[in-house]
C-alpha cells in the first residue's frame, strides 16, 4: 500500500506468529467435521479460520515489505521495562490469588506495584497500597458483597465478629 | 401504555435503584475524564462485579456507566486538551482554546446542557423508533441477522485502525474464540484439545477484561511521567440565553448523534466528528472562529455523542447487534442476566425495554447534576499520579475475572488476553473487532446454519435469496463496499470524483 510504511521492532515476529496460530486453528477446525456439509459443527470454524490464515498472510506479506523504523528498539519502544515488569507483577498475583487469600496479594501487589512504578519511596507506598486496597475492599467486598479468594486471613470470622458487635449494641 | 409508564419509573422511585444510576453515572463521569481509562474499560470490569446481581440493578449501573463515560471525556478535553475519550476528540478543538481564554468554566457548563439535550433527544429516538424497528426486524430472514452482524464487525474493523485487513483478522480472531467449546447444536467438540473446561468456552468476560482493562493499562504504562496542567476554573452554569442560542444547532447535531450511534459498527466518536463538520458548515459567522474557541464547536460534538448512546440502543436491543465495543460488552452482559436482545425482547419483555429507557432518562439527569458540580474535586482525581491508578486498574481487573465464576482459569485467559491484546494495539490491530467477533459468533454461526439447511445446502440458492430479497440484498451491498471501498482502484476513482467537485466549484 504505503510506500514509507515502515514496521515496527517484533512486528514481522508477532505477524508470523499470528499466522502460525491462524494455521493451527484451520487444522484443527478442519478435524471437527471435515468436508462434511455447509452446514455441519465444522463449516463456521473452518471459514472463520481461512480468513484468519488468508488476512494474518497478507499482513505478515506487507509487513516483511515495510522497511524498519529507525531509532526504535524492542525493549524500548514496545515492551519498555515497566510494562515487562507489571506483566510479571500480575502473573505471580494471579498464581498468589489463591492460596494467600485476596487481602495479603493485593496488598503486596499494589505495594510493590505503586513502590517501583513511582519512585517515591516505602513510605509513600505503604500508606496509598492500604488506601486503595481499603476503598476497592470497602466497595467490592463489603458494599458489592464481590466473593474473593479468602486464603490465610479468616476474612468471614472477622466480618461476622464486626456484624455481632454492631448487631449486638441495637 | 399505563404499563408502559409503570416500568419507565421503575428505577426512579426504588432509592435503591436511583443510588446505582446515580453511582454509576458519578463512576463513569470520572472514569471517561481520566485520559487512558476508557468507558470501554470501566464497562468492562465493572459489569463482571455485577454478575451475581439482579438484573435491574446491574441494568442501572451499567446504563450510568454509559452515559457518564461518554460525557466525561469532554471535561479533560476542555481543561487539558487530551481529550478522555475518543467520543471528545472533537471538543477538544475547541473546548480548549476556551479553557486557555479562562473560559472553562463556561465551556464545561455548555458542553454539560448540551450533552444533555443530546441525551435526551436520543433516548427520545429510542423509545418511539425501538418499537418499529423490532416490528421490523421480526420479518429478518436467518440470512439478513448473518450479514448484519458480518457488517457491523466490518464496519468496526474498517472504521477505528489503519488497515481494514487487520480490522478483518481481528474480528475473524474474535469470531473464532466464540466458537471455541461444544457446539450449540450438535453438542460436538471444538478447538476444546479434550479439556472439559473448555466445553463451555472461553470466557467473554476474560476475554474483554483482557482487551480493554489489562491490555489499555499496559499501555498507560509508557506514559507514565506526563503530568497534567492546571486550569482556573469560573463561572459553570451557562445562562439560558445562551442554551436558547444553540439550541437550533444542538437539535441538528443531536439528530446527527442518534443516526449515526444507530448505525452498526459507528458510535460516539465518529457522530462527534460529523457534528462537528456539521456545525462548521452551517454556521456562518461564528463570534469567535472554529477552532480559536467556538462555542458551536463546542454544541456539536457534546450534543452528537450522547444522543449516539440512545441511537446505539437500537440496534443492541431490537436486533442483538452491537454497534462498538461498548454496545457489544453490554450486550454480553445483558446475555450474563438471561435476557435476549433481539426484536423477541420487546415482545417478550416489554418491561426491560422501558426499565432501560428510564434508567438512561434518569442518568441523563444526574450526568447534568454532576456536570454542573464538583469541579474542583474533578480536576484533584484527574491529577491523580498514574503509578497508582494503573496497579489499581490492574487488581479491579484481576479480581472482576475472578469474581465472575470464580475460577482462577479465568483469571489466566484474561492475562492471556491483556498480553495479546497488549501486542495488538501497538502493533496497529483493532481490539474493537474481536470482542464484537466473540459476541457476534454463536448468532452467524447459528443464523448461516439456519439459512443454509432451509436452502438445502445449496449455496447458489442462498445467493439467490440474497439478492431477490430487497433487505438482504442491501446488506450483501453493503458488506461487498466495504472491500470495494479498500481497493486501489476505488481509492483513485474517489480522488478523481473529488478532484472534479474542487474544479467545478473553483
Amino acid at each position: 500500500m504505503n510506500k514509507d510504511m515502515t514496521r515496527k521492532p517484533g512486528e514481522v515476529f508477532f505477524a508470523l506468529f499470528l499466522s502460525l496460530v491462524s494455521l493451527g486453528a484451520v487444522w484443527k477446525a478442519y478435524g471437527i467435521a471435515g468436508f462434511e456439509a455447509l452446514s455441519s459443527p465444522g463449516a463456521f470454524p473452518m471459514t472463520v479460520s481461512a480468513i484468519m490464515v488468508i488476512s494474518s498472510l497478507i499482513i505478515a506479506v506487507k509487513t516483511l515489505r515495510a522497511k524498519p523504523a529507525q531509532d526504535t528498539s524492542f525493549f524500548k519502544d514496545i515492551l519498555p521495562p515497566a510494562a515487562a515488569m507489571m506483566t510479571v507483577f500480575i502473573l505471580l498475583y494471579a498464581i498468589a490469588l489463591k492460596p494467600l487469600g485476596f487481602l495479603p496479594t493485593s496488598q503486596l501487589f499494589l505495594f510493590v506495584s505503586v513502590l517501583v512504578l513511582s519512585r517515591r519511596g516505602v513510605w509513600f507506598s505503604a500508606w496509598v497500597s492500604v488506601l486503595c486496597l481499603a476503598t476497592v475492599y470497602v466497595i467490592f467486598r463489603l458494599v458489592f458483597s464481590v466473593l474473593m479468594p479468602e486464603g490465610v486471613v479468616p476474612e468471614r470470622e472477622i466480618i461476622a465478629f464486626f456484624a455481632n458487635l454492631f448487631g449486638g449494641e441495637k | 401504555m399505563l404499563e408502559a409508564l409503570q416500568y419507565f419509573t421503575t428505577s426512579w422511585f426504588d432509592p435503591s435503584l436511583l443510588l446505582l444510576v446515580a453511582l454509576g453515572t458519578f463512576a463513569g463521569i470520572y472514569v471517561g475524564a481520566i485520559p487512558g481509562l476508557s468507558v470501554t474499560m470501566a464497562v468492562s470490569i465493572l459489569i463482571s462485579f455485577t454478575f451475581s446481581w439482579e438484573v435491574h440493578s446491574a441494568l442501572c449501573l451499567i446504563v450510568g456507566i454509559y452515559m457518564g463515560g461518554v460525557y466525561g471525556g469532554s471535561r479533560t478535553a476542555i481543561l487539558l486538551n487530551i481529550p478522555g475519550a475518543p467520543s471528545a476528540i472533537a471538543t477538544a478543538f475547541d473546548g480548549y482554546p476556551l479553557a486557555q481564554k479562562g473560559q472553562a468554566g463556561e465551556a464545561i457548563g455548555v458542553s454539560t446542557v448540551m450533552s444533555a439535550v443530546g441525551g435526551f433527544l436520543g433516548i427520545f429516538v429510542l423509545a418511539v423508533a425501538a418499537p418499529l424497528v423490532s416490528e421490523f426486524a421480526l420479518t429478518f430472514q436467518p440470512r439478513d441477522y448473518m450479514l448484519l452482524a458480518i457488517l457491523g464487525i466490518l464496519l468496526v474493523g474498517s472504521l477505528s485502525g489503519e488497515s481494514l485487513v487487520k480490522g478483518i483478522f481481528a474480528g475473524a480472531l474474535g469470531l473464532l474464540i466464540g466458537s471455541v467449546g461444544l457446539d450449540p447444536l450438535t453438542a460436538q467438540e471444538r478447538f476444546t484439545f479434550g479439556v472439559v473446561e473448555l466445553w463451555g468456552g472461553i470466557s467473554f468476560i476474560a476475554v474483554m477484561i483482557g482487551m480493554f482493562g489489562v491490555a489499555e493499562a499496559l499501555i498507560q504504562l509508557r506514559h507514565i511521567d506526563k503530568t497534567a496542567v492546571k486550569q482556573k476554573i469560573g463561572r459553570i452554569i451557562p445562562s439560558w440565553a445562551a442554551v436558547r442560542k444553540y439550541l437550533p444547532l444542538s437539535l441538528q447535531t443531536s439528530s446527527i448523534g442518534v443516526i449515526i450511534g444507530a448505525l452498526p459498527g459507528t458510535g460516539g466518536d465518529i457522530a462527534a466528528l460529523m457534528a462537528y463538520d456539521h456545525a462548521k458548515r452551517v454556521t456562518k459567522n461564528p463570534e469567535v472562529p472554529f477552532g480559536e474557541g467556538a462555542k458551536e464547536g463546542l454544541v456539536a460534538p457534546e450534543t452528537a455523542n450522547n444522543a449516539a448512546v440512545g441511537g446505539a440502543f437500537i440496534p443492541m436491543i431490537t436486533l442483538g447487534i452491537p454497534g462498538d465495543a461498548v454496545t457489544a460488552i453490554i450486550i454480553g452482559a445483558l446475555y450474563i442476566h438471561g435476557l435476549n436482545p433481539g426484536p423477541m425482547l420487546m415482545i417478550d419483555q416489554p418491561d426491560m425495554f422501558w426499565f432501560i429507557v428510564g434508567a438512561l432518562v434518569l442518568a441523563n439527569i444526574f450526568m447534568l447534576i454532576f456536570g454542573l458540580t464538583g469541579i474542583r474535586i474533578f480536576v484533584k482525581i484527574v491529577e491523580l499520579p498514574r503509578a497508582m491508578l494503573i496497579p489499581l486498574i490492574l487488581m479491579l481487573s484481576i479480581v472482576g475475572a475472578f469474581a465472575v465464576n470464580n475460577s482462577i482459569t479465568d483469571v489466566y485467559w484474561m492475562l492471556g488476553f491483556g498480553v495479546l491484546g497488549y501486542f495488538m494495539k501497538l502493533y496497529g490491530y483493532q481490539v474493537g473487532p474481536v470482542i464484537l467477533g466473540v459476541i457476534l459468533s454463536r448468532l452467524i454461526d447459528e443464523n448461516w446454519r439456519r439459512a443454509i439447511i432451509s436452502e438445502r445446502e445449496s449455496l447458489w440458492d442462498l445467493f439467490m435469496g440474497i439478492v431477490t430479497s430487497p433487505l438482504s440484498l442491501v446488506l450483501f451491498i453493503a458488506v461487498v463496499l466495504i472491500f470495494v471501498s479498500q481497493t486501489p482502484l476505488w481509492v483513485r476513482m474517489k480522488r478523481r470524483i473529488f478532484a472534479t467537485d474542487k474544479e467545478a466549484q473553483e
